[in-house]
This record gives structure tokens, sequence and C-alpha cells, in this order.
């Protein structure tokens, strides 16, 4: 069982994941803003950060930074989620990221890359 | 348009840069101001938000797209993307998506109000899309607190120069409807069994704008608006010119009758039944263009390829005429085509190629596209008014009944069309039956300004064209024949009720 923090705004794809990973053993905590999520990272310091790339207050790459920054945050392995290609992503965060979900995408997928990515197979 | 149809100064404008819209909002939406975009789900309102944002990142600007209880960024993308505005390098650096609902659960109508404030001022927007206002107004505690909120939005959209559209499923509510700048409706009405998409702008603050509903279209390049065609023409684009010498008819028989031929920059309406010749006398009238004057053949039920067969058969110049660039073919299938869209092609077409014989081939075309038959009269004099400024000379066809209208008889059907009351010529065409042939018979009820000869002539169709008979001897001779075996019903009738009479 590992501690996964959903970072994204959407309101169905948070709590899609949110249940989902909880039905896979994990146990979540969500955030609604990159903002919120980095204070949620130095509170709980998760297994692994599901992040989204545009969001309100700190998008994802902003996050990366921040982590990057932060000696107890930079061993997260964080998995960003976009509808727009990985090219867009890689680009604004600089590779800082485990792994690339590109939205929508098929909720059984997602939870397999988020087990891989635990198992140091991301 | 409306009461003011004129841009007041100091009221910049930010065009939408949606085909069609920014005519009916007189320039666009007022830059900094607020609006609603109103219809309900698949009227069109997230493909006209996200529209709106590409258009304006595509002149340079940014825009941000926020959503609350609407479609998820993912899927509205995989939407968009298949349309042609969409441009996906913009995003995220010029056009972004964030999604509102989460706050507006957590921190309520001032958490949003918070967040659209820092957002616009961190993206640097000039056009912000907050789609799904319906989750605001079942938020909002009471009506006070939502004309609070939408007076702060307005503040901010003042402030930041921002455009702000707010779509929403929802009727606005009075309040909403007091303190926005501009509100539109987006619908769909079925008509039979066919749909048709509009839109109407209820309210527009500080401008002038066209009135009334405007079709719309969603096609592979996104929202299309036809203005309503009689409000776009209410007046024409150039004034009326002097008029000069009769325009030939494109058959010397015919201008002997007429009087000379056409009037200069006149409008004609050649009825007859089925068959009988109509379009053949529309090519015969095409078969006088030259580079100085150009001809649209604008037809609703002869494909281009038809058409060009006829032309040959009939041993007509229309291919060699298409091939140097005088005239051009425009079909309109009437089987999904919307009437202000059709309305908008033509005039297009005639500005476009600077048109000076117009040949339209079939009224009916355009009843067909009418959900609404009591315009065409409108949509028709617009036309008149428009063509004659620019110096067209416009051919319309009828169809009417298979034994046709005489002299004496009402024109049945005729007025309903609109074109009756505005055609400075009519030419009636029918056919008489004598014995077991069928006869063709022409004759000119009106020309404007001219002595015509109203006798009816006889004509036949030939692999020269059409040839009508230099006098009317040999109608009067079929006529006469017809009557005494009462081969004609209508004209048996119509003698018998006039024997009758003097009897």
């Amino acid at each position: 069982m590992a501690l996964i923090l959903v970072i994204d705004d959407e309101y169905s794809i948070a709590e899609v994941l949110e249940a989902a990973l909880v039905d896979a053993g994990h146990q979540v905590v969500t955030a609604i803003n990159g903002g919120q999520g980095l204070e949620r990272l130095r509170e709980r310091q998760p297994d692994l950060v599901l992040l989204d790339f545009m969001m309100p207050i700190m998008d994802g790459p902003a996050v990366l930074r921040a982590m990057k920054q932060d000696l107890q945050l930079r061993g997260i392995p964080a998995v960003v989620m976009s509808s727009l290609p990985e090219s867009v992503v890689a680009e604004a965060a600089k590779g800082a990221y485990a792994a690339f979900l590109r939205k929508p995408f098929k909720l059984a997928a997602a939870v397999e890359l988020i087990t891989a990515v635990l198992n140091g197979h991301g | 348009m409306g009461d003011n149809p004129s841009e007041r100064p100091g009221l910049e404008r930010a065009p939408t840069g949606v085909p069609g819209l920014d005519t009916i909002l007189a320039g666009g939406l007022l830059r900094g101001g607020i609006f609603i975009v109103q219809g309900s789900p698949g009227a069109g309102k997230t493909i006209l938000g996200n529209q709106i944002c590409f258009r304006h990142v595509a002149n340079g600007g940014r825009a941000l797209y926020v959503t609350l209880l609407a479609e998820n960024h993912a899927r509205m993308l995989l939407h968009i993307g298949q349309l042609g505005f969409f441009e996906e390098t913009v995003i995220p650096d010029r056009l972004y998506y964030i999604s509102a609902f989460r706050v507006l659960e957590e921190e309520g109508l001032a958490g949003v109000m918070n967040l659209l404030r820092r957002e616009v001022q961190a993206h640097d927007v000039g056009i912000l899309v907050l789609d799904g206002l319906s989750a605001i107004e079942d938020t909002a505690a009471s009506t006070r607190e939502l004309k609070k909120f939408i007076h702060q939005l307005q503040a901010q959209a003042a402030m930041a120069n921002c455009t702000m559209l707010l779509l929403t499923g929802a009727k606005p509510v009075s309040a909403e409807h007091t303190l926005v700048d501009g509100v539109i409706e987006l619908q769909t009405t079925l008509y039979g069994r066919r749909a048709e998409r509009s839109l109407q702008v209820h309210k527009l603050r500080g401008s002038g704008y066209m009135r009334g509903e405007h079709s719309f279209r969603i096609t592979g390049d996104g929202i299309i608006a036809y203005p309503s065609t009689e409000a776009w023409l209410s007046k024409p684009s150039i004034a009326d010119r002097p008029t000069g010498p009769p325009v030939p008819t494109g058959l010397v028989q015919l201008d002997r009758i007429t009087g000379g031929g056409f009037p200069p920059q006149s409008t004609a309406l050649l009825v007859g039944p089925p068959g009988i010749g109509k379009t053949t006398l529309g090519l015969h009238f095409l078969s006088e263009c030259d580079a100085k004057n150009r001809g649209l053949l604008f037809g609703f039920y002869e494909t281009p390829a038809a058409i060009a067969d006829k032309a040959r058969t009939l041993g007509l110049p229309l291919e060699r005429l298409i091939a140097q660039g005088h005239v051009e073919i425009n079909w309109q299938p009437t089987t999904q085509g919307l009437l202000d869209a059709v309305c908008h092609q033509l005039i297009e077409a005639v500005r476009r190629r600077g048109i000076r014989r117009l040949f339209i081939d079939g009224l009916q075309g355009f009843q067909k596209l009418a959900t609404d038959r009591e315009r065409l009269g409108h949509i028709f004099a617009a036309f008149n008014n428009e063509f004659r400024g620019r110096g067209v000379n416009t051919l319309y066809t009828s169809e009417a009944d298979l034994i046709g209208p005489v002299p004496g008889l009402p024109l049945s059907g005729l007025s309903l069309q609109g074109v009756s009351c505005i055609a400075e010529i009519i030419l009636v065409t029918r056919y008489v039956e004598l014995r077991s042939e069928l006869h063709r018979m022409i004759s000119v009820l009106k020309v404007r300004d001219a002595e015509i000869n109203s006798a009816m002539h006889k004509f036949t169709i030939t692999n020269r064209g059409m040839v009508i008979e230099p006098d009317s001897t040999g109608a009067e001779t079929i006529l006469a024949q017809a009557a005494r075996h009462g081969g004609d019903p209508v004209l048996a009738t119509a003698l018998g009720a006039g024997r009758s009479g003097e009897g």
C-alpha cells in the first residue's frame, strides 16, 4: 500500500482516480491546485504524486520545480497528466517526472502505470 | 439593425472572429464587457466559446477557458481538436484551460472570484470564458449573492480590459440579464424532421446590433453565422445607378416582343410548367455574357454537369463561356441547406464575380429551404435592391401548374412567391394541348416602361436552342383549334365563362 497525492483542478478526474487507487489498496490524498498540492506534499510526503499540467494558482511544471528545490520532496516520483502531447509537457517540465499519462486515459492503464512507477519500473 | 447601429466612439470592440457573428454584433463584443451565452445542451456554446478563444489567440491575444460543471478538458479538447480553428501549439502558453469547480465546492463564490482575478492577471488574458454559469447560480444562496458575483466580475472584466463570456444552459434570470453587457441565445428548432440552429442577440449594451433570429451552422471549421438576409441587406451595399439601354435577352424575337429587351438592372420572372424550356431561355440569357458582363447560374435542381449537357444539346456556348471565366454555375441542392446560407452564397458570388447577368433557376428552391415563407417577399425585395445597385439583370424562373396560367385568369401562387410584386418583367409560358400534341407558347405580361407585344407566340426547342415564332399567327391558329376541339380545359373554361357572360 502506498500513499498517493493526486493534484488536479478537475473534479471528475481527481475523484475517479482517488476511487480507483483506493480500490487498488492505496491511500489517497487530493489537492485542487498546485499551491495546495505543494502544501500537501510537504505535510504528507507521499510515495508518489499524480500531477495535472494545467492548473490555477500553480501549474504542474511549477510544482515540479518546487519539488526539485526541496531536498525532502526531490525523490518523490511524479506522474504528469495532461490532455496535451508529452512533448509540450517534457519541454515545460524539463524531464523532472517519472512518467506521463495522456488524458483522456483508461483507468486500468493509469493504475497499471502508477503501480509500475511505485515498483521502480516507471 | 438595432436602435443605434453605429458604433459609439470610445467603445472598443473585441471581434469574436466567428464568421457572420461580428456582422450581427455590429463589430464584435465590447472589450472589457461581460456577456452571457445561453443555450440548451448541444446548442454549440462550448464550440463558440473555444472558437472565440482560438481566434483571439490567432490575432496575438491570450485567452483563458475556465470550466465549472462542464465536460472535462481532455474530452473537450478531443472534440474541439476536430475543428479547423483548433491549434494545439497555442496551449498552454497563449490559451490556458483550468477548472474552478472544486474551488467553488470548497471556497464558494468568493473563492471562484479570487481565482478568476488571479488567473486573468497571471495569464494576462483578453478573453475569458467561464463554461457552466449554472453551477454559480446553483451555489448562490440568494439572488442578491448572484447579483454581487456578476457585479464583481463585471468590475474585474473592466479593470483587466478582459472580455468575459459566461456560458450557461439555463435561461438568464432577470438579475443576470440586467447586469451583463449582452446576452446571446443559441437554439435549435425542429421543422418537421429538419433541425435548424439559430442565434439571437437579446441585448448588447452601448451598441446597435441585428435584431431577430440568425441561422448558424457548426461546420468542420467551427461556427458560421448567417445574419438574416433581409436585415443584412436592409440597405443596398451600392446606391442605385442611372439606367441605360435595354439589355438583350439572348433571343432576338423575345427582344422584339419585350420592347427591345429587358430594362437595365431589372428583375424578370419567367413562369411556366415543367419541361417547357425555362432553363433553356435562361441559358440563352447567359449566352450574352462576356468579360465585361459576367454571368451566374444559381440553380437548385440540375447539376452543373446536367446543365452543361443541356447547353451542348441546344448548341449554346455555355461550356466555352465557363472555360473563359465569363459564366459560373453555382448549384445548391435543397436537401439540407439553410435559407440564409444559400442567400449569402448567392450575394457573395454576385459581389465577388462582379456579376451582370444573374439567372436564378427555380424560385421553389428558396421556398423549400424557407422555414418561414413570409420572409421570402422581404428577401427578394432586398435582393432586388442589392442587384439593381450592382447593375445586375436578374432572371428568375418559377414552376407553374402543368396547364399554366392564361391571360384573364389569376396567376395562381405567383404573388406568394414574393417576386411578382418586384418583377419589372413577367414572362408566362404554357402548353396548349391539341389532339395528341403539346405546343409551347410564350407571352409577356409586363415590362417596366416599355411598349410590349402581349400576344402569345409559339415557340419550339431545337438543336439551336429556343426558337420563338416572329408573330402570333401560329399561336392563334393552335389556340383557335384547341378551343374548337375542347382540347385545353383551362382555355375552354375561360372561353366558356366568357360566352355565358355574353349570352
